[in-house]
């Protein structure tokens, strides 16, 4: 089929999928218990002036026709206004997808990057003491809850050594690398710990398998033969759970974001949820959606160039 | 098989290195604190006593932070970390606390509450008389008042910003300013208010947020339907600051009033943050990163004392806390057992366990405003009597009652698990149930389909009338049916008419004293315990303030070596 024919179609479909998504969010919405106008009137809501607010912020209307409004717009480009921050949703959600991608970003690039240094060093050091131990220390980080594993790092190398500041984002590009650190670093070594087994089991198998021992026949060194050959085929599956993970994490950021006062997408989702901000949330889930569908998009395309032998139909 | 597993060990360890001396040397700007903000104290502690003297000299431009008070060195800022973000940043749309605490520091009333909630004070209006029959005020406006742009205050500002609270396309307090008839300015120094009957309450309703003055172009363009919400961040009034501009996601930034008619704040620029989680912004105040967080959890306070550096502390506002029961379903609609249900409340207990002491005991039924109930017995905790009760009552054997709880706040879950422990000594097994807050709320609104829930209520205003009809009211057209406990006593009912239409100050109190007993010998809700607002700084700080109704006031901090 050909790699440029396969992303239309791909992209192609996407269209459906959205249309499938908004028809799924919209209604699970609108039909949880909960009126965004109470909630906003707080302890000071009355019969009459909840009556008054809920027909300014349009929620009276049909269900059809609030829906058509919502779709409409988004063919547009224009996703409502919020009902909590009275500000055009496109300024809410379109400023903090870039915060959230950068820091998922981050996260998946240490990821990678410890995932490889651990994962080969346990896979040739198999049955060792290191390979013990890092299988033992990731386990730990796996089995431990994100916030309390955040909040740890927070407390070591924020207060205690002052390393890194406690949270928040920062103001300069080097500042919010400085400031993201620690969650992208949280979010990183949980997620290297899945990646690390997988990695570890695939390049033992692969060790020994015909080509490798062809390979080592024809006198390349061990370093190579892991480096050039071994590490190529080994990784595929592994590149499979990195994409999965990486969809996972957008909007999938939420607890970190509380604990580090990031301001993303995640934290701005569980508000609106909170507060039933039907605009907010119906177009985080859209955008999210988009985000993970193009990123399993750009996994599916990369098979392709880790392994010659992948073609489309 | 492979023996130099160690060079990737070190070179691990050399990228980790590099990685951690990179985050080292990044950039200086948020470390060390203290430095930055102190560094123009003793500037600023000199020039102190010129500040008055320097409201009145030429203003230069209003918006560039070095004015008349003549400081050199960087600007004071006072960086404050808080759980929510604002939502709307006009007087009368507002409806979030978070905004509310905030523009107290940017908008004025014609009148205040004072520091301890108890009262009014004057603020725009300086001085205040009635027509004999209490149907005309008129209030004299305070000369030399600007807004923070420079331009004077008059009365149309007051009358368009009033106007539009009581009236307004978009403004969702209307009833609180039911009794208004009509507004007058027959100068620029003074308005006169009409009413339709004689309202004793109006002072309290003045000083209340949607009453506050905005300029009068302003204030107008935001009535307009399809206005552009976020033009209102630049919110200009006559407070003691303001704001250039907000987008969601940022800081608030509070910028300092040279206009303002107290006299020039020292701080000249309060940066307020958002961060949800209340652990966080705890370590942000020890980290230094931030010199003042609010909603410190109350198992915390006594753990930042003693920390070198910092302080943390309750103020105490017109907060309590109680359980609402629903007294049209059975066996609630029994008296005595909600008499029973209070006198089984070990509300000590619960002070201790939940709010770790930073609380008193509710003996009246209404917070501790204008008119409370000082000497009412309350429900002393006593099982003996509590047990006596509902063997009186129709349920002697005891009951089984689902309780609806918001799962947002911790404290209110806590006080539910305790009272479920206490209530069962009575043979009355309570049902948790947590929602989310908004369905939490849509059970105790709307069609009323639950049992008991507890909850919490903060004076939007001193005087009682505001908590007294929302909480003891019923019936149709009451708009909170009693606090949603459906209680409908019409003998009650038209006492409230009464004392709210009473003119003399010595009888309404006594109107409202009889009130509240009959209420609370009615026991709709349980009582629990009179609440606090907590706070933190770092030991530099000085003069902050949370008043009675929950503001923030900013306007006499100072921030010192």
């Amino acid at each position: 089929m050909g790699r440029a024919s396969y992303i239309r179609k791909r992209l192609f479909l996407m269209v459906f999928v959205l249309f499938g998504v908004t028809i799924l969010i919209f209604s699970m919405v609108h039909f949880l218990p909960g009126d965004p106008a109470a909630v906003l009137l707080g302890e000071r809501a009355t019969v009459e002036n909840t009556a008054i607010l809920r027909e300014q912020l349009g929620l009276n209307r049909p269900l059809f026709e609030q829906y058509w409004l919502f779709v409409s717009g988004l063919v547009r480009g224009q996703m409502g206004t919020s009902l909590v921050f009275k500000q055009p949703v496109n300024e809410l959600v379109l400023s903090r997808v870039p915060i959230s991608i950068g820091l998922a970003v981050y996260a998946m690039g240490i990821a990678a990057v410890v995932t490889l240094v651990f994962g080969l060093l346990a896979a040739v050091n198999k049955g060792r003491w290191l390979d013990q131990l890092i299988r033992i220390v990731f386990m730990f980080v796996l089995t431990t809850p994100s916030f309390w594993f955040g909040i740890l790092l927070i407390l070591v190398l924020a207060l205690g050594l002052k390393w890194f500041p406690v949270a928040g984002f920062g103001a300069t590009f080097q500042e919010h690398i400085w400031y993201l650190f620690l969650p992208a670093i949280t979010l990183a070594l949980q997620l290297s710990a899945v990646l690390i087994r997988n990695l570890r089991s695939q390049v033992i198998h692969t060790m020994g398998s015909d080509f490798a021992r062809t390979a080592r026949a024809k006198g390349l060194p061990e370093r190579l033969v892991l480096l050039r050959h071994v590490l190529r085929n080994a990784v595929l599956s592994t590149v499979t759970i990195f994409g999965l993970q990486f969809g996972f994490l957008m909007g999938g950021t939420l607890v970190i974001e509380t604990v580090f006062a990031v301001p993303g997408m995640g934290q701005l989702l569980f508000t609106s949820i909170t507060s039933r901000d039907y605009p907010v949330v119906q177009a985080i889930t859209v955008v999210s959606a988009v985000l993970v569908i193009i990123v399993n998009l750009i996994v599916d395309i990369s098979y392709s160039f880790l392994d010659p032998r992948v073609t489309y139909e | 098989m492979f023996a130099r597993s160690t060079r990737w060990l070190t070179v691990f360890s050399a990228a980790l290195g590099g990685a951690l001396l990179l985050a080292a040397c990044g950039p200086a700007a948020p470390t060390p604190p203290p430095a930055a903000t102190t560094a123009p104290a003793k500037p600023a502690a000199t020039t102190a006593p010129a500040a008055p003297a320097a409201t009145t000299a030429p203003q230069a431009a209003p918006t560039t932070a070095p004015a008349p008070a003549a400081k050199t060195g960087a600007p004071v800022v006072l960086r404050m970390a808080r759980n929510q973000e604002p939502g709307v940043f006009v007087p009368w749309l507002i409806d979030d606390n978070t905004a509310l605490f905030t523009l107290a520091n940017v908008y004025d009333g014609l009148l205040r509450v004072t520091k301890d909630g108890a009262g009014v004070e004057p603020a725009l209006a300086t001085k205040w008389e009635t027509s004999a029959d209490g149907l005309t005020w008129t209030f004299s406006l305070r000369p030399g008042v600007k807004f923070s742009d420079g331009s004077p205050l008059t009365s149309n500002d007051v009358k368009v910003s009033l106007d539009l609270a009581r009236g307004g396309q978009r403004t969702v307090w209307k009833d609180n300013y039911k009794a208004i008839k009509e507004i007058q300015t027959p100068d620029p120094m003074t308005v006169k208010i009409i009413l339709t009957s004689p309202h004793a309450p109006l002072l309290s309703e003045l000083a209340m947020f949607p009453a506050w003055v905005m300029k009068a172009e302003l204030a107008t363009a935001t009535d307009v339907k399809g206005y552009d919400d976020s033009q209102e961040w630049a919110s200009k009034g006559t407070g003691g600051y303001y704001t250039e501009s907000w987008k969601k996601g940022d800081p608030v930034i509070l910028k300092r009033n040279p206009n303002y008619w107290k006299g020039t704040p020292q701080v000249d620029e309060v940066r307020i943050e958002y961060v949800a989680d209340d652990n966080t912004r705890v370590l942000k105040l020890q980290g230094g990163e931030v010199d003042i967080v609010d909603f410190v959890p109350f198992s915390q306070i006594d753990a930042l004392n003693a920390i070198p550096g910092v302080k943390a502390s309750k103020f105490l506002i017109q907060q309590t806390t109680f359980v609402i029961l629903n007294v049209t379903k059975p066996p609630l609609n029994d008296v005595k057992v909600r008499q029973a249900l209070n006198y089984a409340t070990d509300k000590e207990a619960i002070i201790k366990s939940v709010f770790f002491g930073q609380a008193q005991v509710m003996n009246a039924p209404i917070p501790l405003g204008t008119y409370v109930d000082k000497n009412s017995p309350g429900y002393p905790f006593d099982l003996a009597k509590a047990k006596a009760l509902m063997a009186e009552s129709s349920v002697p054997s005891g009951f089984t009652l689902p309780m609806v709880v918001a799962n947002n706040n911790q404290d209110r879950v806590n006080t539910a698990i305790i009272l479920k422990d206490q209530w069962s000594k009575i043979g009355v097994n309570v049902d948790i149930q947590q929602l989310d807050p908004p369905s939490a709320r849509a059970a105790t609104r709307g069609e009323g389909n639950f049992m008991a829930s507890p909850s919490a209520w903060t004076n939007d205003m001193n005087d009682p009338t505001q908590i007294v009809n929302y909480e003891m009211r019923g019936g149709e057209g009451s708009g909170s049916f009693a606090y949603w406990t459906r209680y409908n006593n019409a003998d009650l009912n038209e006492k409230i008419t009464k004392a709210d239409l009473e003119q003399d100050p010595a009888k309404r109190e006594a109107a409202y004293v009889e009130i509240q007993r009959i209420y609370l010998n009615d026991a709709p809700l349980v009582f629990i315990a009179n609440l606090g607002a907590t706070a933190g700084w770092r030991s530099n700080v000085n003069g902050f303030l949370i008043d009675g109704l929950s503001y923030y006031r900013f306007e006499d901090v100072t921030i010192t070596k």
